[in-house]
């Protein structure tokens, strides 16, 4: 592996995202207790470097969005923090700030919003949208504030005479110019995009990543890229997160992960959609089977070992994908009676009957449960109508350092998981 | 190159035998500042057993033209402006039943001997028999197309309720004919009182005759689409499941009566990338066991490069380029569809410097007579801007609406400065 080259304009960290975890609670019963807690984001770390863009990139409900919000502070952490560098001080707790520190963060830290429909307010004028950040920080008034937002919108492509129209009066494309015009209007240090393209035509989005780029060089601009959108990430990115389920499952220089990527579910999701440009008879696509699993009961040991194709005994098979693949089996769940649990990877499973216990057996001994499953475990004891099994008892997979400056959570060598599958 | 140049696109149909084919559909709106031209003047046909792709940006009318092959458009304020809607029902052939025989030449499917019937102009009754039967479609979102206040069995159940009666009854044991409210029951035609006397013997055996058969084929038809445990799907309502999985009920739903023509109208938009692959292998490998022809709607370009056949670019309510899609997309002719493949951000492209197509897609109020792409064509000539351009040949079975590849009937031809061979 070589070393990671210097493509980042500088190596001063802006933000630095530490184990932030978001979990919100979930309330059951007469009296809302709190049974649980949906883990959205569950401890997630990364830098962000002045003037780069990082790219966040995972599926639906993997919590990217949420911790977009976390970062610009839209919402408060429900465990860890976001540093921000307050230059002499240097790294500071976003969440300890105070007065002038705090507003200081909060006008260096702009958002620009997926649905432009929703994101800007029907009722007012654009230059009372885009004048609105101008206005609260006292920069401007009367008619310097008309000329400096005039300005602005000229920066993102628009003019002087789309100041008095209503957002509806104006198309996607145009709208989410007005979005990032407002953004850029306190002059921040970076901008957290959160899927800023999914909703335009690739015409379009070709205008506004085109448009983002000339203001990234022009402003020395950091931005923090959400997007499920790999071929947009891969155009613009820097450095990459990939998540999965609340977690980091793949970090590193976007050119090299996407040359090999050293986690299964990166490599997943590059092989899902290819390239416009390749022929159709080179392509091969494979997509993931199974679906996301619940984060309020996030699987032990590696998060994505359940869809996993590249799995091993030790990522962390449970109960849980037991009582999964007999959800799938027809004629097996319906008689079962109860779980009794003594841990995540120990539990008793009892039945109607003696037949369909031993159909268990039979199930799990099948092709149609994962080999590395069948490895994994530790002992499956029939007693009566009862089911007793065990697993060896795996720790949660951390984000293991990789050469090359990478990070990615899997147990398995990174050359192992490249070659796979090629 | 082209020997052909002069003259315009002759109808394609005597070679390859259509399952449907559109014939200058025009499919306008009324709005408050004028009349809407959505669709304006759109031809093509769909082979048998093909994938065509209906490529092009929101608002270009490929939904409206999907929806119109069912009639599923608002009228008012849709006016079917005129064009007309040509499809020969077909079924699976007796001998082979979709394998492929002798009988059939292979195709797996042969002509019912019923006419061709124009979709816009036949009475409802009649389309309410084809709309899910012979044609079949995949909405966007399968979470809105869904009834949340169904359960999945109950949704499924219906398509064979209204289109295969006489098949359920037949597997319950029971005369076709049976009148009364068992037959009420299996043609999905209630009537009141009748929930009495399904609750009377014999009407209750019966019933639960024909229950049995209809969950038998439910089941059948959601194994169909790989879900894990049908039997236990049926009782799920649709907010318990995966948007994928929903996706999955959508298909089963729609190839439930092996339709003639699925129209897939960006089945999987509201799906993720890993999910989506899924979808698409699925789609792909029951239209091919079962050689239905495909009209696949999409924005996505990377998606239908991936799975059709043959490809439609619309841009403004209009048709620009159609062809093979292999061709169109390593060869495209038109200046749009050039800037449509160049827009998408590939690997290799420096970053900031995406071509896009400058401008904006224009307003359809009342369009003039001239390119619909002018104004944002890098190649513009003023010809472009005083004629309309129609299809022509340009190769084999690829046609482009431009003067760049014939002469317009004035003045300049646009002329693209490096020629891609």
């Amino acid at each position: 592996m070589s070393a990671v080259p210097k493509q980042h304009p500088s190596q001063e960290v802006l933000l630095s995202i530490r184990d932030v975890k978001k979990h919100y609670p979930i309330r059951d019963g007469a009296l809302q207790r709190v049974v649980g807690s949906v883990r959205a984001v569950d401890g997630v770390s990364f830098d962000i470097r002045r003037g780069e863009t990082v790219g966040l990139v995972g599926e639906s409900g993997c919590g990217k969005t949420t911790l977009g919000r976390v970062i610009s502070g839209l919402s408060d952490p429900t465990g860890g923090g976001v540093l921000y560098n307050l230059g002499q001080i240097g790294l500071q707790s976003v969440d300890g700030l105070q007065d002038n520190a705090a507003r200081l963060f909060r006008r260096n830290c702009q958002m620009v919003f997926q649905d432009s429909f929703a994101s800007l307010n029907p009722r007012h004028l654009v230059v009372d949208i885009v004048g609105r950040p101008l206005k609260v920080y006292k920069e401007a008034s009367g008619s310097a504030l008309t000329e400096k937002v005039v300005e602005l919108l000229e920066q993102v492509g628009l003019g002087r005479q789309h100041l008095y129209r209503y957002p509806h009066q104006f198309s996607g494309g145009q709208r989410q110019r007005i979005s990032i015009a407002r953004a850029l209007a306190l002059d921040p240090e970076i901008i957290v995009l959160d899927e800023p393209t999914s909703a335009l035509d690739v015409s379009v989005q070709a205008q506004i990543l085109n448009l983002l780029n000339d203001l990234q060089k022009e402003r020395n601009l950091a931005y923090l890229f959400i997007t499920h959108d790999l071929s947009v990430v891969r155009h613009m990115a820097d450095r990459l997160v990939v998540m999965y389920l609340g977690k980091v499952s793949e970090a590193g220089v976007a050119s090299e992960v996407f040359q090999a990527p050293h986690h299964p579910y990166t490599k997943a999701l590059m092989d899902s959609k290819p390239d416009l440009h390749e022929d159709r008879s080179e392509t091969h696509t494979r997509g993931l089977g199974g679906i996301v699993p619940d984060p309020a009961r996030p699987p032990q040991g590696c998060r994505f070992h359940t869809r996993c194709q590249s799995a091993t005994p030790s990522c962390g098979w449970e109960v849980d994908d037991v009582i999964g693949l007999l959800e799938e089996n027809q004629g097996i769940f319906e008689f079962m009676n109860g779980v009794e649990r003594k841990s995540a990877f120990e539990a008793e499973l009892s039945f109607d009957s003696e037949e369909s216990a031993g159909l268990l057996a039979v199930a799990l001994r099948s092709e149609q449960a994962p080999e590395a499953m069948k490895k994994a475990l530790n002992r499956l004891q029939l007693n009566g109508n009862r089911v007793n099994l065990s697993f060896n008892q795996v720790d949660e997979v951390p984000l293991i350092q990789r050469a090359g400056g990478r990070e990615s959570s899997c147990l398995l060598d990174p050359d192992e998981i490249s070659i796979q599958g090629m | 190159m082209f020997d052909d140049k002069q003259t315009p696109q002759t109808q394609e149909g005597t070679k390859f035998s259509s399952v449907a084919s559109v014939r200058d559909l025009k499919v306008h709106f009324k709005a408050k500042r004028g009349v809407v031209h959505a669709v304006d003047g759109v031809s093509f046909e769909i082979r048998d057993g093909e994938t065509l792709g209906l490529v092009g940006e929101t608002g270009c009318g490929k939904s409206v033209t999907g929806r119109s092959f069912l009639r599923l458009l608002p009228v008012p304020p849709g006016i079917l402006a005129g064009g007309s809607v040509r499809f020969k029902p077909q079924a699976a052939c007796v001998g082979c039943n979709g394998a492929g025989c002798d009988f059939c030449a292979g195709a797996g499917r042969a002509a019912t001997g019923e006419q061709q019937v124009d979709l816009l102009k036949i009475s409802d009754e009649q389309m309410r028999r084809i709309r899910g039967d012979r044609i079949a479609m995949i909405f966007q979102d399968p979470g809105k197309a869904l009834n949340p206040t169904m359960t999945i069995g109950a949704q499924v159940s219906e398509v064979f309720l209204q289109h295969r009666s006489k098949d359920l009854l037949k597997k319950a044991g029971l005369r076709a004919d049976i009148g009364g409210c068992v037959g009420r029951f299996a043609h999905q035609e209630p009537r009141f009182g009748d929930g009495i006397l399904l609750r009377v013997p014999p009407n209750r055996e019966n019933r639960k005759r024909v229950q049995k058969a209809l969950n038998a084929m439910v089941a059948s038809a959601l194994a169909d689409t790989q879900v894990p445990n049908p039997v236990k799907l049926m009782d799920r309502f649709p907010h318990e499941l995966s948007g994928g999985m929903r996706q999955r009920v959508m298909i089963a739903q729609a190839l439930a009566c092996n339709p003639d023509l699925l129209i897939a109208d960006e089945p999987t938009t509201a799906l993720d990338v890993t999910v989506e692959a899924r979808i698409l292998d699925l789609i792909r490998d029951l239209q091919q066991r079962r050689k239905t022809s495909v009209l696949y709607i999409s924005h996505d370009l990377s998606l239908v490069r991936r799975i059709c056949d043959r490809v439609a670019v619309m841009y403004a309510g209009r048709i620009v380029e159609i062809g093979p899609s292999e061709e169109v997309f390593r060869n495209p002719r038109h200046p749009y569809t050039r800037g449509l493949i160049a827009a998408v951000p590939a690997a290799g492209i420096p970053r900031g410097q995406l071509a896009a197509i400058r401008g904006s897609v224009p307003e359809l109020i009342d369009p003039p007579a001239a390119c619909r792409f002018s104004g944002r064509c890098l190649y513009e000539t003023s010809a472009c801007r005083k004629h309309d351009p129609v299809l022509y040949n340009v190769s084999e079975g690829h046609s482009v609406a431009c003067f760049i590849d014939h002469a317009a009937p004035s003045g300049d031809q646009p002329k693209y400065e490096k020629e891609t061979s």
